[in-house]
């Protein structure tokens, strides 16, 4: 077994010059943070995390976590791939380690507060302690002064803190106040303070020299892990388990010092933050946590310095280009340049700001645009448009630098008596189409072409609405033009056929208002375009626009929380959403599930428009009449080295093995965290691609497992079952996922839990039955009609009360069975064949639709019951023998792995089973995953004490061949796939991922 | 979803309520008992419950010790925990830490010069979410229950502990191997199948012959325990080493038709 890749929990990170290095597991990963590439990545120790890097002044590098520590060089670490010969062990778990002065010594701060001090090769020197202060400690630092003061910050259970001075083993202060455990504590470089948190979820500044409280910050709404003093000791940055980094402002105001929150930022997934540390400029943090994202966060960027917030109060800029302002004046529309703002008044004045001069320029009036005005623009072609509700317009278009008016068109439409919305969009050619409505259903849709280099008019079209058609945002792609609606709405328009009707795709989803329609790729002869709602969903659908126009949803989605407002692919091909949720404004990537940046603008019901070039992000939104300019810096450096995966377990993994998609595999992960991703795994390097992140589920996931080649399944509590269907075509830049099919569910019960499901096709591999086993014993089994998308209920029945761990449906000697593992640890077989309305196939076992009709029955008695394990069994895999019997291997609870052989008795007709093969003590814990592979002559097996084992499997016995420590906690998952006839690949999954190469 | 919520649609919970306990883990005790009977001993008569609060364990030994009334001159049940607990009949309480020292000795004191027959610890500290350290924190718990149970057993004594069966509990099967006859790794059906959880059973208290427990109050656990088995007087630092692991054999308690705790009623 050899490990390409692990993915988890990160606990610590440092900035090093251009370089970050993070730990992950057992391995340090050095990036370098502008590029994000991922530069070297070194094997440290051989069970343990890393959970502490320092760096010494000259290129010292020590690494410690639980019992061990290891002394080297970062020259080391570039060199090598593997230090773990150099690993060494500790008589007591490291709570903190750091460099002595000289560099020379290590000081190790052990969890029984006793200092061990060793040379640089990693030789005992001596021990320090405080006498009668041995109690437990869960945090620790150590603070180098010179080569003689070293004090030492204990965080106890109970006690408070304890600072000591190391060399005089003497107790400097007893720090008593937080309430609970100390889980950090730490001093400010110039010895001036000391900060610490705790289970309270406060964080606390001491006096160093006095001992005294100064001051309480409070904030967090979690338990805080982390904290680090910057800025020359006068701000601090924490980190907690609410997935929020939050910097800290120590102020001095006369006598009181005073902890001031300054910023907060959401950084991390689900659960818990580790790691933090801040440049040497005090402008960049960077996080880690339990998700294993590894997150850089620009503190410059959003302090919000002049340059980047502004705003204009009406009245200055009618002072400042020396226009008189009329009573009740207000600004009705903006557009955001390059070089600036246009804004039109309420009167018809239109106001030129030039962003790099900070001027206001009174440009003209239009009294035709007075009382009543919409206003548009092209940012890219300097083109603004002003509508107002009788039909005219009036287009602009200025130089690069916004001194000067190049073209300029007034336009009259006389076809609409009266227009209420107007929409534009460029075209491929470069010309611009501007959309007018009228309020009358009856009214055409009236759409002007104009060039958008002079402006002048150069077509006009005229489209039937579709009843119940209110448009609220469009796009051009090719010929045809696509308006999205109301009502979840969408018409698409041939423009080269304006007579013909248009295609009407009719609600896209729950959602009402579309907010924007985005064409994303092309496939085929079909088109895929992203299309938003502003209740928070998204999905992709591909519209064949040729001939007959059909359309497809192949990807569904939805945001977080909050109202979405549209949604692009950036170039590096992550899904970016913006829109609102309460009083923010909200930019985030979809793909890698972070906020770009968020903004506290007032909420949803103001006038606001979002623009963005290469280089930023400008909010221009109105509050209280006033104009405010909101920029935000897109990063120059990466804002995520590596995205991470789920914050909590990954409680099941399914490979498409059917096909390769991109030289690789598509996986899906099922989370504890309610969330399902689909990934992209590269074989050879082990390197992850996540491509979407599903909310749907509402509850901790049970498992999911891909049935076909494009369909997938997912279960977890509530009943929940969710048939999707996966869109990998090689032609695509990404996978698409949407839900196909919901299994009904029978109770409004939050606990009942879908606990396993199987499946089995007919002979066409299109129709299936699914067996699916309860968490209150229930056992039902459906018909899935792929024609009709439809699941029906033809089974139902109980086996007793206790919980049923596992379902599998086999065909044995031309009987369907269902096997079921319940927790009290037996095997149960139902013979289920006259309850189905297939014919079972004597040659091949295949299901052939028979003429038996749908109806509900009850579940027969089951035909044999053998008790395999003691308790639970958590996995199972199953193998059909040529001769006919069915192999089942099975790990349980008990630590133990078992194979049982089940066949049919020829003259009684009946399964009779037995126990081949008994590991007893086949793991320290409970097995809770295994797979066959090499055409089932091995087995690999998980176990919560973290060791993969692979067992040969001849003559139904099971020999262990091989086994592995994984750093994955709560290994609870795996699947395999084989890449060549010698290789196979296995996900593990737990907290965390495992990426292992079985050879 | 909370954990209350799901406490209280458990059947354990209604069966404690009726039963008059208070709280579910009774019957994790109880089910321990079914198979290993070790509080059916007529000869047991002192017992240290430890992380006893809200104290159900110790109904179950006050129920069990005292059931008759006439022989219970030299009975004597001492629960220890950091939370304070309302009295139950017979029972001596403490509100202290167990892994400090001092606490160790007040309980010595309570029992005099006289051995106990039976220590038990359901404790458990509270989890951060960094598994690694929960359960050295875990396993830190067990060996200062251990650490009493060391000082004040009687030979041939009883210790039963809660455990995370986790990355390192073989390590720990390994050590208590060291000081008793029969370690066994049992798991109560009334505990999740679905939570680490499971309880060391060590039966036949028998101590390395060399080995001399004696507490010190300025001594940390891990330093009490040097000596006593293969890796607890390894060097401050030194090479890296794999540590001696053992499985010890599994046992599940309470009988098959028995509430299950996974299931949903
Ligand atoms: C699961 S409860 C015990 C339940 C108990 N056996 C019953 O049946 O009622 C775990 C207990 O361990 C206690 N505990 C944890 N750490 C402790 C420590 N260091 N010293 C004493 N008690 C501790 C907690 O206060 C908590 O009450």
């Amino acid at each position: 077994m050899e490990y390409l890749a692990h993915y988890g929990p990160s606990l610590c990170v440092k900035f090093h010059g251009d370089l970050v290095y993070a730990a992950n597991g057992p391995f340090l990963h050095c990036y370098n943070y502008h590029t994000g590439e991922l530069k070297r990545r070194c094997r440290i120790f051989h069970r343990n995390k890393i959970h502490g890097i320092c760096i010494g002044k000259d290129g010292g590098l020590l690494l410690y976590g639980g019992n061990s520590v290891l002394i080297a060089d970062l020259q080391d670490v570039n060199e090598r791939t593997c230090l773990m010969e150099r690993e060494k062990s500790v008589n007591g778990w490291i709570i903190s380690g750091e460099f002595s002065y000289s560099g020379d010594q290590v000081y190790l701060l052990t969890s029984y507060n006793k200092v061990i001090i060793c040379d640089k090769f990693g030789r005992f020197m001596m021990n320090k302690s405080l006498r009668e202060e041995k109690s437990i400690l869960y945090s620790g630092s150590i603070t180098v002064y010179s080569q003689d003061k070293v004090y030492i910050n204990a965080g106890t259970v109970m006690g408070g803190i304890l600072l000591w001075d190391l060399y005089a083993e003497k107790m400097v202060h007893n720090l008593k106040g937080h309430e609970g455990s100390i889980f950090f504590v730490t001093e400010s470089a110039d010895g001036r303070y000391v900060a610490s948190c705790s289970d309270d979820r406060s964080i606390r500044l001491w006096d160093l020299r006095t001992g005294e409280l100064l001051s309480v910050g409070w904030g967090h709404t979690a338990r805080i892990w982390n904290l680090k003093f910057f800025d020359s000791g006068n701000r601090i940055v924490s980190v907690s388990e609410d997935c929020t980094c939050r910097v800290w402002e120590i102020c001095q105001r006369g006598n009181n010092i005073d902890l001031i929150q300054q910023n907060i930022y959401e950084v991390h997934l689900t659960k818990n933050v580790w790691g933090v540390d801040v440049d040497s400029t005090g402008r960049k943090v960077v996080t880690t946590g339990n998700d294993g994202r590894i997150k850089i966060t620009n503190l410059g960027d959003q302090l919000g310095t002049e340059e980047e917030q502004k705003c204009y109060t009406v009245e200055e800029i009618f002072d400042r280009t020396n226009v008189p302002l009329e009573k009740g004046e207000i600004i009705k529309g903006f557009e955001w340049f390059d070089f600036g703002l246009v804004a039109i008044t309420s009167t018809g004045k239109i106001f030129l700001l030039s962003s790099t001069k900070d001027s206001w320029i009174y440009l003209t009036k239009n009294d035709k645009f007075s009382s009543y005005s919409i206003t548009h623009g092209v940012p890219d072609e300097n083109v603004i448009v002003f509508a107002n509700n009788r039909g005219d317009l009036l287009l602009l278009k200025f130089s690069d630098d916004g001194e000067r008016i190049v073209a300029k068109t007034e336009y009259h439409c006389s076809n609409l008596s009266k227009t209420t919305n107007c929409l534009i969009r460029k075209d491929s050619s470069s010309a611009l189409l501007v959309l007018l409505e009228s309020p009358n259903p009856r009214d055409h849709l009236v759409c002007l072409k104009f060039s958008l280099s002079t402006l002048t008019h150069l077509d006009t079209y005229h489209f039937t609405k579709p009843a119940n058609f209110v448009s609220t945002c469009i796009d051009v792609h090719q010929n045809f033009l696509l308006i999205g609606s109301r009502f979840s709405t969408l018409a698409v328009y041939d423009l080269t056929a304006t007579a013909s009707m248009p295609y009407v795709i009719r609600n896209l989803n729950p959602g009402d208002t579309t907010t924007s329609i985005k064409h994303v790729e092309d496939q085929g002869s079909s088109s895929l375009f992203s299309v938003t709602n502003r209740d928070g969903y998204y999905n992709i659908i591909k519209v064949n626009l040729t001939q007959d126009a059909s359309h497809r949803i192949i990807h569904s989605n939805k945001i977080v929380r909050g109202f979405l407002e549209g949604a692009d692919f950036d170039d590096r091909g992550d899904f970016i959403t913006f829109g609102f949720k309460s009083s923010l404004f909200y930019v985030y990537n979809e793909t890698a599930c972070y906020e770009v940046f968020s903004h506290i603008c007032g909420g949803a019901h103001r006038q606001w428009k979002l623009s963005q070039d290469s280089k930023s992000y400008t909010l221009v939104y109105i509050k209280a009449s006033d104009i405010y300019i909101k920029r935000f810096k897109k990063a120059a450096t990466r804002e995520t080295l590596f995205a991470g995966i789920h914050g909590r377990e990954i409680r099941d993994i399914t490979v498409q093995k059917h096909r390769k998609f991109n030289d690789g595999f598509l996986f899906c992960t099922a989370s504890e965290d309610t969330t399902m991703k689909l990934m992209h795994i590269e074989p050879k390097s082990g390197r992850l691609t996540n491509y979407w992140t599903q909310r749907k589920h509402v509850s901790g996931l049970q498992r999911c497992q891909f049935i076909n080649e494009t369909l997938m399944i997912s279960c977890s509590a509530r009943e929940e079952l969710f048939l999707w269907e996966i869109d990998a075509q090689a032609e695509c830049s990404r996978p698409y996922m949407t839900l196909r099919q919901t299994l009904p569910t029978s109770s409004g019960n939050p606990d009942l839990r879908i606990m396993d499901f199987d499946v089995k096709f007919d002979s066409k591999g299109e129709n299936f039955i699914m067996a699916t086993v309860y968490s209150d014993s229930a056992i039902k089994l459906w018909l899935y009609n792929h024609k009709e998308n439809s699941f029906s209920l033809i089974l139902s029945g109980h086996y007793k009360t206790c919980c049923l761990l596992n379902v599998l449906l086999e065909v044995l000697r031309d009987q369907l069975y269902l096997i079921t593992s319940p927790t009290d640890g037996h095997l149960v077989y139902y013979n289920i064949s006259n309850q189905i309305p297939f014919k079972i196939d004597v040659d091949d076992n295949s299901l052939t639709f028979g003429d038996l009709k749908l109806c509900e029955s009850e579940l027969p008695e089951f035909d044999c019951k053998l008790q395999v394990h003691q308790s639970g069994i958590k996995t199972i895999d199953s193998v059909m023998k040529t001769n006919g019997d069915l192999v089942i291997f099975t790990g349980g609870d008990d630590n133990a792995l078992g194979i049982t052989v089940a066949s049919v008795n020829k003259s009684t007709a009946k399964i009779c089973a037995r126990v081949a093969d008994f590991q007893e003590k086949a793991a320290a814990s409970t097995i809770t995953s295994c797979n066959l592979i090499c055409n089932a002559t091995k087995l690999l097996t998980t176990s919560v004490d973290q060791t993969l084992r692979l067992w040969s499997v001849t003559e139904e016995k099971l020999v262990l061949i091989d086994s592995s420590y994984t750093t994955i906690a709560d290994t609870g998952s795996s699947d395999c796939v084989s890449i060549d006839e010698s290789t196979n690949l296995a996900l593990v999954g737990g907290v965390g991922l495992s990426v292992v190469q079985l050879s | 979803m909370g954990k209350s919520s799901k406490d209280k649609r458990d059947l354990y919970y209604r069966k404690a309520k009726e039963q008059g306990y208070r709280a579910r883990s009774a019957f994790k005790l109880l089910q321990l008992n079914d198979e290993f009977h070790f509080l059916d001993d007529p000869s047991l008569k002192r017992v240290v419950d430890l992380c006893a609060a809200p104290g159900s364990w110790s109904q179950v030994l006050s129920r069990k010790l005292f059931q008759d009334e006439r022989a219970t001159a030299d009975r004597k049940i001492v629960a220890v925990d950091l939370q304070t607990m309302s009295p139950i009949d017979h029972v001596t309480t403490l509100q202290a830490d167990i892994t400090h020292p001092r606490t160790l000795a007040r309980i010595l004191e309570l029992f005099g010069d006289q051995k106990a027959d039976f220590v038990c610890s359901d404790g458990a500290p509270d989890v951060t979410g960094l598994h690694d350290l929960d359960e050295y924190v875990q396993q830190q718990l067990i060996m200062s229950a251990l650490q009493l149970a060391a000082c004040i057993l009687k030979p041939g004594g009883t210790f039963v502990a809660k455990i995370f069966r986790g990355r390192d509990i073989d390590m720990l099967y390994s050590q208590m191997g060291y000081l008793f006859d029969r370690v066994t790794c049992a798991k109560p059906r009334s505990s999740r199948g679905t939570s680490l959880e499971a309880f060391i059973v060590c039966q036949q208290y028998n101590p390395p012959s060399g080995w001399q427990p004696r507490l010190d109050l300025d001594q940390s656990v891990q330093e009490f325990f040097q000596g006593c088995f293969r890796g607890s007087d390894s060097p401050d630092v030194g090479p890296w080493h794999e540590t001696p692991r053992d499985i010890a054999p599994f046992m599940a308690c309470g009988s098959l038709d028995s509430f299950d705790s996974d299931a949903t009623y």
